[in-house]
């Protein structure tokens, strides 16, 4: 279990609800216009919480070194702190507009900068092991409910639940533990690599072995768990009895129809989950101190560092809130029961 | 006429609901795993309550350890010690009361937050309903461990901060559950006749509504428990936790582990119960959880 | 035909990530032998570093690590030697002063280059002394070491004059990294990150940075010093300690510092590994406060008043016991608390005499709070003098050491004399706050000490409280005490040392009297390299000191292949001598007993692994068997 919140499988597979009436064009908007509002609170969110967190910047900067009654001041004109919540928030979202979300007061650089410095290995790791989660989850779902009450879906069924009910960081410690030796534990890649492709990705992926199986054990269970329960319902369709009636052969009824139709909540899952894998990324990462933006969040919030946090609180839910929108629009395209309505 | 005790509605109501509850029971009772869940929940749910009775909460307080630092089990220490020379099994006992009753709390908190929204939400459709699910939308999308670090980096720590971080996070799939329930049985002509018999809203929502829900909402609390100890032992972890030393979770312990290196010392003792315990009672949760889901829902049930 | 599709990526994937450690373990054990081979070509020293990097501007850096590599790329006028810290010749190879104590002249050393060929003449150090005159943002990282100067002039190509507004102790000693005027005169924004290769003037310079993951350097051939034995120093960042202390396991770094007692005690058993253990520079102590003020005497923060009594301060300096904290939260790695300046540094240490000395006992504790009027009250809790009960916050650095396993005791300690207190472990960053804004009753807080124990003394004078606005300072405890604040200027004036010693001592007696700080011990500090690699590095100071984190570079400097010793030492005149070893005393290895459970039950752990992936294995291997039955 990777994240502070489970949805139940119902509450995931359920969403996103059909839309009744209007165009294609109209429910595009609906979800676009959705999405939006989502980013401007969480923009409005962004600023506030972090603002309100005990902190003075000022004080940090200026602490182990003299600092004239001047200087303060100007160190806080410098940040904006003396001007109204209200100003400082639509200086913040001007500047937001135009890319730039300050300068972090640990690193002294701009925040973007450092976000997209961490971008490329989280979304590296994060990528990989949604990947191999979900053709993993989806494969032994579909088959643990074609063998419904099986060995192997008995099997299956309780490893993938007892691996979700384990905490991340807890599985990573186990996994360092008990593999000790065999695989780095910590950072992306050797200082002492050869500088060419082919070592350079050998040393990555050595180094990506022990958190992608963290994230992946984590991760994989819901989807397998979801593309079990929707492919039993799929199975117990009216339109599969009739398709077997029709003395179509019951493998081919399963691949043909139940499995399509079942991948369609599932593969929604994924792109709804990506907020869990988020959060499950923060934990391994700090775990397996992979250069990522979930050991930068929590990096920055030990230091409290208020733009960065800002920063990767706007980037993180911003991704996933566009991951949620995409989601709705491609639940549109491949479910032909909400294309039609 | 028939009955000189004609029952009033009321008892009525209560033996269907009694009824209700037994064939319930019965289906339940009929899920090994199920069985198997409950079972275990209930003599960790003992041990937990017990252990004050068990054992001496002095042995807390590292003034009094008297074992040496991270040592391997024994006779005297069945499950070894941490760095301070406490017993590790002392410390695992006292810490299920502490998850636990985050787990509880904080779920109960965010299964309340949901049922309410949810029910409002479907209660009064077009614009509340349009406003509380945008919300709720929005909740849901949230990285919630980010939100939750946040929240407990502002407020205070301890035990409270811990609850209320897990359930103003954790609320919104149960909302939208609820909500998708509520929506089902209003549409049911019992309502409508309700309604039509000038049922105010209040009288709709408390009489049945909500005791239509409730089952689901049961559930659901015994899914959303297991995340929140989950969820309470993440945030322990990344020490947002309860400070008290004498107050100790899971969650802490593990943190304890690592800090202290544990992985390094090999001190499996240390690292092993605390984290097999979160995974033994989340499991035993979700076990009973899906059992009562298919009771409820009988396009699962076996066979 | 799809699904047979899907399950056969599947299958490459899962086999893709199960076939790569089948490659590795033989790759991992031979590791050492490998580097070994290929010494001819390239020799890398790999050090883990469990902090990050701040940034590689030698006038912004305030790290730990940040500073340890930058002063391993730019030399200083003067630098701490090896053998004991004191000043010896570096960029300046002579010095004098004037009768007034207030001109300075450096003659710097003739025919030294910069790593890019260009010469080190005076006018680098005087570029860089007033660009941190004139410039706000140079002064970031050591603002404090020029505030006092008047003016810098290089008055001809290997002369230097400084002349400063007051007699200052720190002349020779100013750690300042010298930048070469060529390079960074035409830099428009003095704050911003250098570019890569650094010019530098070290015996390494700084080649190659990747955020959060390592610092590269190269040796540096031209070093005047004699070009270093190695010829690359590789800084790695772990985000935590363990990782460091496997990766020095794996044979991925070569040399680990900072280890807490358990990583040290858990290393004694691999015999690649050489341990070191060290002296600290530091003193860990709980300040209690004793009514924060500013530095004109305005009441500030949120302390407990009750503290602002010396009585109820004794009484928990008393109930609180540095021997045991050593035993239990230092492993035994450390020493028992003393005067507030560490043993190290062995003049100025102070111990309490048996008359002022007080010892730890709960039952003395309770007696003194009894007759201060301390009354017990409901819950064995204490009632102040205003009859409310006696809780008080302890504010800790999270996932520190001695904070976290530390403070447990303090709370165990402090319960017994009826003291109600509460554990807030928070941010290094907010601990800071808290305690400059005297937003604290009690506070774990600790600082390196430095050969000259100016700065710390500094620390508890009145001057050093925060302005009228609470800021700008670095207040320790709050403490402003006259008779302190008259020793403190009284030894700063002193020239004679012993006599400054003796005042030195005074001014601790006085801190220990007040207790407005407990000091709680002072950890060593452990370290720890893999010896099938290494000979060895020069420790500083040569008896009992550190290999990574000194005032100097001559750890890195002298690190000497296995094989390529015997380990340099450097004279005073930080010259390398070759002919002695310096090798540490070697901490004996007897815990293999012991720690073969613990590997049995780790394989065990693994066995278990092991065993759930065979058991899947077969499982998938008896779906697919089945499968391809049912489809022909």
């Amino acid at each position: 279990m990777s994240d502070i919140l489970t949805p139940t499988e119902e509450a995931l597979a359920e969403a996103p609800p059909p839309t009744r009436g209007g165009g294609a064009l109209r429910y595009l908007l609906t979800k676009a216009g959705g999405g939006l509002v989502s980013l401007v609170l969480v923009i409005v969110l962004g600023f506030l919480l972090f603002r309100v967190l005990p902190g003075d910047p000022v004080l940090t900067m200026t602490r182990g070194r003299p600092a004239s009654k001047e200087q303060i001041a100007e160190l806080e004109a410098q940040l904006g702190l003396d001007k109204p919540l209200i100003a400082q928030f639509f200086d913040y979202l001007w500047r937001l507009l135009q890319g730039d979300l300050g300068e972090s007061y640990v690193f002294r650089v701009p925040v973007t900068q450092k976000i997209m410095e961490r971008l490329g290995p989280t979304l590296l790791l994060v990528g990989t092991a949604t990947l191999i989660a979900v053709a993993l989850g989806l494969w032994l779902g579909t088959r643990s409910a074609w063998r419904r009450d099986s060995r192997f879906d008995k099997v299956s069924t309780s490893v993938a639940l007892a691996l979700w009910s384990t905490p991340t960081f807890f599985l990573g410690l186990l996994l360092m533990a008990a593999t000790s030796g065999w695989f780095p534990t910590a950072g992306m890649v050797n200082s002492d690599t050869p500088p060419d492709f082919f070592s350079q990705a050998v040393d990555v992926a050595h180094h990506m072995v022990l958190p992608t199986i963290t994230l992946v054990a984590v991760v994989y269970a819901q989807y397998q768990l979801v593309m079990r329960s929707s492919l039993l319902e799929e199975m117990g369709a009216d339109y599969l009895t009739t398709a077997r009636a029709k003395g179509l052969r019951d493998a081919m009824v399963r691949r043909r129809h139940a499995v399509p139709n079942a991948l369609l909540p599932t593969v929604t899952l994924v792109f709804l989950h990506m907020g869990f894998v988020v959060a499950g990324a923060i934990t391994t990462e700090t775990v397996f101190s992979w250069p990522g933006l979930g050991l930068l969040t929590y990096d920055a919030l030990e230091k409290r560092d208020l733009p960065l946090l800002t920063g990767t609180f706007i980037v993180l839910a911003g991704a996933v809130i566009v991951m949620n929108v995409l989601a709705d629009m491609l639940y549109r395209v491949l479910d032909p029961r909400v294309r039609a309505s | 006429m028939t009955s000189p005790r004609a029952a009033s509605p009321r008892a009525l109501a209560w033996r269907r609901r009694g009824d209700a509850f037994a064939a319930g029971w019965r289906q339940f009772a009929r899920q090994r795993s199920g069985l198997f869940g409950l079972g275990l929940l209930l003599v960790i749910v003992a041990l937990a309550v017990l252990a004050p009775v068990l054992t001496d909460r002095e042995g807390l307080n590292v003034i009094n350890a008297t074992g040496g630092p991270l040592e391997a089990p024994s006779g005297e220490f069945p499950l070894g010690t941490d760095r301070q020379g406490r017993s590790v099994l002392l410390l695992t006992l006292w810490g299920a009361r502490m998850s636990l009753t985050v787990g509880f709390v904080a779920a109960l908190l965010s299964i309340g937050i949901g049922t309410i929204i949810g029910i409002l939400a479907a209660h009064y459709g077009r614009w509340v309903s349009a406003g509380l699910m945008r919300i709720t939308d929005f909740f849901l999308v949230l990285p919630s461990l980010v939100l939750a670090i946040a929240l407990s980096t502002v407020l205070n720590p301890g035990i409270g901060t811990v609850i209320l971080a897990i359930g103003i996070t954790s609320w919104p799939p149960s909302a939208r559950l609820v909500r998708a329930q509520t929506l089902t049985i209003e549409a049911r002509p019992y309502i409508e006749r309700s309604r039509a018999l000038g049922g105010g809203h209040l009288h709709v929502i408390t009489k049945h509504v909500l005791p239509a829900v409730l089952p689901l909402v049961f559930v659901n609390t015994t899914l959303a428990v297991g995340s929140a100890i989950v969820a309470e032992s993440t945030l322990s972890f990344l020490g947002l936790g309860d400070p008290d030393p004498m107050r100790p979770s899971w969650g802490s312990m593990l943190r304890s582990a690592w800090l202290d290196s544990a992985v390094i010392a090999g001190a499996w003792w240390y690292l092993l119960p605390p984290g097999i315990a979160i995974a033994i009672v989340v499991l035993a949760f979700t076990m009973c959880g899906r059992a009562l889901e298919s009771v409820l829902n009988p396009r699962l049930r076996e066979g | 035909m799809r699904s047979r599709r899907v399950a056969l990526g599947i299958t490459v994937l899962v086999s893709a990530l199960v076939t790569v450690p089948v490659g590795v373990p033989a790759g991992a054990s031979t590791q050492p032998a490998v580097r070994a081979e290929a010494a001819n070509q390239t020799q890398i020293l790999r050090v883990g570093v469990t902090q990050e990097i701040d940034s590689l501007n030698p006038f912004i850096s305030i790290t730990r690590t940040g500073t340890d590599i930058l002063r391993t790329a730019f030399d200083f006028l003067t630098v701490y030697s090896q053998e004991d810290m004191s000043p010896v010749p570096a960029l300046a190879e002579s010095w004098e002063t004037s009768e007034d104590k207030l001109t300075w002249t450096f003659k710097i050393r003739e025919g030294m280059t910069w790593s890019d060929g260009q010469p080190i003449t005076a006018e680098d150090p005087a570029f860089t002394y007033n660009l941190m005159l004139e410039n706000e943002v140079a002064r970031t990282a050591n603002g404090s070491y020029v505030e006092q100067f008047e003016s810098v002039e290089a008055t001809d190509e290997y002369t230097l004059v400084i002349k400063t507004k007051v007699p200052q102790a720190t002349m020779t000693a100013l750690d300042i990294p010298v930048v070469p005027e060529h390079v960074w005169s035409t830099m428009s924004d003095v704050g911003a990150e250098p570019e890569m290769p650094m010019v530098g003037s070290g015996p390494y310079t700084i080649t190659e940075f990747e955020e959060a993951q390592y610092t590269k350097m190269k040796a540096n051939p031209d070093y005047w010093r004699g070009a270093p034995k190695i010829d690359e120093v590789h800084f790695i960042y772990y985000r935590n300690a363990d990782a460091a202390v496997q990766g020095l396991q794996n044979g991925d770094v070569d040399v680990v510092n900072r280890l807490n007692p358990t990583q040290y005690d858990a290393l004694k058993s691999d015999p690649n590994i050489e341990l070191v253990q060290a002296q600290g520079r530091r003193f860990n102590e709980i300040l209690i406060n004793p009514g924060a003020a500013t530095e004109d005497g305005k009441p500030i923060g949120s302390g407990n008043p009750a503290l602002k009594d010396i009585k109820l301060r004794q009484a928990i300096a008393t109930a609180i016991d540095s021997q045991t904290l050593v035993d239990k939260v230092w492993g035994g790695y450390a020493e028992p608390a003393a005067g507030y300046l560490p043993p190290i540094f062995s003049d100025f240490a102070w111990s309490p005499g048996d008359d002022v000395k007080r010892e730890f006992d709960l039952d003395e504790a309770n007696r003194m709070l009894d007759e201060a009027g301390y009354e017990m009250g409901p819950n064995g809790v204490r009632l102040d003098k205003q009859g409310k009960p006696l809780n008080l916050r302890l504010l800790a650095h999270a996932g520190t050491n001695i904070d976290e396993n530390g403070g447990p005791y303090i709370v165990g300690w402090l319960k017994e004399i009826g003291i109600n207190v509460t554990l807030e472990p928070v941010s290094d960053t907010q601990v800071n706050e808290d305690t400059t804004r005297g937003d604290f009753d009690l506070a774990f807080s600790g600082w390196n000490a430095n050969p000259d124990p100016d700065f710390v003394l500094s620390l508890q004078t009145c001057a050093n409280r925060p302005n009228a606005q609470g800021k700008g300072g670095t207040p320790d405890s709050f403490l402003c005490d006259e008779e302190y604040d008259r020793l403190y200027a009284e030894q700063l004036q002193e020239l004679d040392r012993d006599k400054r010693v003796d005042l030195v001592k005074q001014m601790q007696e006085v801190l220990y009297d007040r207790a407005t700080m407990v000091i709680l011990g002072y950890d060593n500090v452990l370290e720890a390299y893999r010896k099938d690699a290494w000979e060895g590095f020069p420790l500083q100071p040569a008896d009992s000191g550190v290999i990574m984190n000194q005032q100097g570079y001559w750890g890195y400097y002298g690190a000497t292949p296995a094989g390529e010793g015997p380990v340099p030492t450097f004279d005073e005149n930080g010259m390398m001598v070759s002919d002695s070893s310096g090798a540490s005393d070697t901490d004996t290895t007897n815990a293999a007993g012991e720690d073969g459970g613990n590997t049995g039950l780790v394989l065990a752990i693994i066995g278990g692994v092991v065993v759930v992936l065979l058991v899947g294995g077969f499982l998938f291997a008896r779906g697919r068997r089945r499968t391809a039955d049912d489809r022909e």
